[in-house]
């Protein structure tokens, strides 16, 4: 703002904007720019060489079951930003406009302990809650139902897949709701629109940068997400980020993994960019 | 130390006295531990350290900690999940970065090729109270007369099953992993050697199920892939621990009783048998990382780890149990604990010792495939699990 | 009319409840675990016991990984914020060209699938030969947390009274002084509790670390390790320690961010 603009070197401004320059070329672009130059790399007993090749792309793109993979995490991501956001819905827009601002203070304070919990621990957790023998099917007994088989099972996924994301939704949609103007909502009550229409017409509408962007950091998380497929969904087919795991593991086959990660980084970027489009999009 | 193992011994279920005392101990016990800090002090204080690579498990206390007490040593343990693992993480660290490397015996060779390991000296180790002469000249163990590595235990891999799903009989062949009944509740231990080498067995190639040509591998993929619809999931160690304790899977393939016995101890109704078509076995063995600087520790951790206290420790592992492989390490654990001896069949004349199973021809050594890649079989796996 | 907007109300707060039992029953359930004396809890649960706080407090292993992480997590603290505090005051301060490209590289890092972060990293420090070193982790988490600690220190930064900084300079002070005298103790509060936030993501992340730390385990990474091996509730008591250990951490910074809220009230 009140920088000097004669001065062309300025020692003082330069302290504080290099840090965060250098260390990201060198720690995070680095490393990303070296994982794509990886691609092309080989791997012979177990130790990769550098070339120029496209033999893993041609290999992990080739197999069918890349794609499959593939479709099957957009799905599960997909899905689980669906009901991350149908389901945190309600409760955001309960926390928003029902309660004091004072409890709504309390209710994100603890929606963010979660994030402070190991998430293994939590998964853990699910896996002897969710399982034949676990309290779930327990007390379905109780009434005469089941057993259900939850672990090992797409469901089994979802839920770990919102034990993942479900507070953060919640926290980033309250936090878009309660920022809305209540006035615009007496006006639209004022004016006989229902309560329903008022949450579809009105208050969706203008929240709606704030619920995309939670939508896209679900899916984000979702889809980079290895521990809920595979400890809750057996593993049963592998996601892609299974998949890079695995990969890893067999033989340090790297160059292949990281095939897999550029292929899910172009994916998320393209996903990521597409709703910020949408979430920014002016209303004609 | 007396304290520490039986701790040690105790932990699957904590005994009634054992409670009582820690009701009444307890917070005396907390502070004193607290102001002394044993463990503590153990972990944080110089000790000579010493890397470790192995499958899960050999580094924990159970293992170790007598011999860490004694030598003012400790171990840092890696673990790895199957040998193409355990190669990677070599070739991934600077040399010398493993002091002491537990690989599959099937691995050896590799490791050798590869030039990981250190020659040792056979006249360090007694080969002649091992049980079974194969053993001493283990395949890929000695190169042009050298010794490369030490076997220190074993153990057969077969069919693995639920009690109240499958019947003893029934568990005598791999077909029972077809049953229509256990659909879903198959489930795989997440490696393709010991899978992929029972469905070799089942298809009949018996002493040849590693040396596959063409068609019988082509037989040995369409024999597998049959098998998917009945698969309910593939797991690591815990999974595979988990789901046959709560019941999720109801049989299991690619394991034995290094799984299914920690479970049996643990009072869940499952066993595992070495079927008709016949059984593998795996083999662990202790190398010398090249470019060790603590050789002469390693080769004392590996004389003990063959002795018959480190023996009885090796048959009780608490991560799982592994057959003793010396005369003198089978009377030790049957004075011991002779109940886990009968258990596991390790006295004379049980009609399940492993070395009987082992001359009637029943049990092939575990391999690598000897005509196609472990890359191929890596990929086949793959394709297999996405299917 | 009242009638169903009471109805609703209640339903919606119903509605609440459930989510949070939802949120809270595996943190719970996960604590219970730790007491129960079941290898594999079923129902009904098994006997109270210490058993696996003993087996923990008796595992150098742990004990390790506890010494690695508090390591780990006090030096990606200090960096993260350090980094942090530059940027965002940077942020706050100048406005140069490509400057939103700046942004985006500061803040970037958390958009990327952690698996995806800790492959190129490993891969990175393989090139670079800094594989499984302890400051391998260091600089991972770094990359990782220093967002945070802008994004904390930035929202500080913006209740400051921006003619405050050139009243200084027109009183003679030089910016470097300007900065130690005004700006800091402005932002201290936010240095804190970026601090607190930093350390404790960097305590809890494991996937990274899993990749990176080669044999410097911290705990994250044993707990996976016993989860994918000898699976046991050990988990669960490490599991506990490990999110006391946070909650502390976060409370303090909570508690900072609450004080300074209220003595910035009047104004």
């Amino acid at each position: 703002m009140t920088i000097d603009p004669k001065r062309r070197f300025d020692p003082y401004a330069l302290t504080w904007r290099m840090p965060i320059i250098v260390w990201q070329v060198l720690f995070f672009i680095g490393p990303l720019v070296f994982m794509i130059a990886m691609t092309f790399f080989l791997v012979k007993n177990y130790r990769m060489h550098e070339a120029f090749e496209m033999k893993n792309w041609i290999k992990m793109l080739g197999r069918g079951f890349f794609w499959d993979s593939y479709f099957l995490t957009l799905g599960l991501a997909t899905l689980s930003t669906l009901c991350a956001t149908i389901i945190a819905f309600p409760a955001a827009y309960a926390l928003s406009f029902k309660v004091s601002a004072n409890i709504r203070r309390w209710a994100i304070f603890f929606l963010i302990i979660p994030f402070f919990t190991s998430y293994l621990v939590r998964t853990f957790s699910w896996y002897v809650i969710l399982a034949e023998s676990g309290p779930i099917n327990a007390m379905l007994a109780y009434i005469g139902l089941g057993p259900y088989t939850m672990l090992n099972t797409k469901f089994g996924t979802m839920v770990g897949y919102m034990t993942l994301t479900l507070p953060l939704v919640v926290i980033l949609q309250t936090v878009s709701l309660a920022s809305i103007d209540r006035s615009l909502i007496e006006a639209a009550h004022n004016l006989g629109c229902g309560r329903v229409r008022t949450v579809f017409t009105v208050i969706v509408p203008l929240a709606k940068t704030g619920l995309i962007i939670a939508a896209v950091f679900c899916f984000i998380l979702s889809f980079g997400d290895f521990v809920a497929p595979y400890y809750l969904g057996g593993s049963k087919p592998p996601t892609l980020p299974i998949m890079i795991i695995d990969t890893t593991k067999s033989g340090q086959q790297w160059p292949r993994a990281a095939v897999v990660a550029v292929m899910m980084m172009v994916t998320l970027f393209t996903v990521a960019f597409a709703a910020i489009m949408v979430a920014y999009r002016k209303k004609t | 130390m007396k304290m520490t193992t039986k701790i040690v011994q105790n932990r699957g279920l904590p005994t009634p006295s054992r409670r009582e005392v820690l009701k009444y101990g307890g917070t005396a016990a907390g502070i004193a531990a607290g102001l002394s800090m044993p463990f503590v002090s153990r972990a944080w204080a110089q000790a000579v350290e010493i890397n470790m690579l192995a499958w899960y498990g050999h580094g924990e206390p159970d293992m170790v900690s007598e011999f860490e007490a004694e030598n003012n040593v400790k171990f840092k343990p890696k673990y790895y999940a199957g040998g193409d693992n355990m190669l990677g993480l070599i070739a991934q660290s600077p040399p010398g970065t493993y002091d002491i490397i537990l690989s599959d015996a099937e691995f050896v060779q590799q490791l050798n090729d590869a030039g990981y390991i250190e020659e040792m000296s056979p006249a360090d180790y007694n080969f002649d109270d091992m049980i079974y002469d194969d053993f001493k000249q283990f395949p890929g163990h000695w190169k042009d007369g050298k010794l490369h590595s030490v076997m220190v235990r074993f153990g057969h891999l077969g069919v693995s099953y639920n009690k109240n799903a499958v019947t003893a009989e029934e568990a005598m062949s791999y077909k029972c992993f077809w049953k229509p009944e256990l659909k879903g509740k198959v489930g795989h231990f997440d490696w393709h050697l010991p899978s992929l080498g029972m469905m070799s067995l089942y298809n009949g190639n018996g002493a040849n199920l590693w040396n596959l040509d063409d068609g019988a591998w082509g037989k040995v993929k369409e024999t597998t892939m049959s098998l998917r619809p009945q698969v309910g999931g593939f797991f690591d160690y815990g999974g595979t621990f988990n789901s046959l304790k709560n019941g999720e899977m109801q049989a299991m393939c690619g394991i034995g009783d290094w799984i299914t016995g920690v479970l049996e101890k643990d009072g869940a109704p499952v066993a595992s048998v070495v079927p008709k078509e016949g059984g593998i076995q795996w083999t662990e063995s202790y190398s010398i990382g090249k470019g060790s600087d603590k050789a002469d520790m390693v080769k004392k951790f590996i004389q003990y780890m063959l002795s018959p206290r480190g023996q009885v420790r090796s048959a009780q592992m608490a991560a799982y149990p592994g057959f003793c492989i010396t005369h003198a390490g089978v009377k030790a654990l049957q004075e011991a604990n002779m109940k886990e001896a009968e258990r596991t069949g390790q006295i004379d004349g049980a009609p399940n010792n492993p070395i009987t199973l082992v001359k009637e021809g029943r049990i092939h050594y575990r391999n690598i495939p000897q005509q196609q890649s472990l890359e191929d079989w890596n990929d086949f796996w793959s394709e297999y699990k996405n299917a | 009319m009242m009638d169903s907007e009471r109805a609703i109300k209640w339903f919606l707060r119903g509605y609440v409840v459930c989510l949070f039992v939802f949120v809270f029953l595996p943190i719970i359930a996960s604590m219970v675990f730790s007491f129960n004396s079941q290898r594999f809890p079923t129902v009904p649960l098994g006997t109270f016991t210490w058993h696996w706080y003993e087996t923990i407090w008796q595992d150098p292993d742990v004990w390790d990984a506890i010494k690695t992480s508090i390591i780990v997590s006090s030096c990606t603290s200090v960096l993260a914020t350090f980094i942090g505090f530059c940027t965002a005051y940077t942020d706050y301060r100048y406005s140069f060209r490509f400057k939103g490209a700046f942004l985006a590289l500061a803040l970037l890092p958390p958009t990327i699938p952690l698996i995806i972060m800790a492959l190129a990293m490993l891969a990175w420090f393989a090139r670079i030969g800094a594989s499984g070193e302890i400051w391998s982790v260091i600089i991972a988490h770094t990359v990782l947390t220093a967002p945070f600690a802008m994004a904390v220190i930035r929202l500080r930064l913006n209740q400051i009274d921006p003619n405050l900084e050139s009243a200084a300079w027109n009183l003679g002070a030089s910016e470097w002084t300007a900065m130690r005298e005004i700006i800091l103790p402005f932002a201290k509060p936010a240095i804190v509790s970026a601090l607190c936030l930093t350390a404790a993501v960097s305590f809890d992340e494991f996937a990274v670390a899993w990749f990176v730390s080669g044999l410097n385990k911290t705990v994250p990474v044993i707990i996976l390790e016993i989860v994918t091996g000898n699976i046991d509730p050990q988990v669960n008591a490490i599991g506990t320690f490990v999110f006391i250990t946070s909650m502390t951490l976060v409370i303090i910074a909570q508690i900072l961010i609450m004080t300074r809220e209220k003595k910035d009230a009047p104004a």
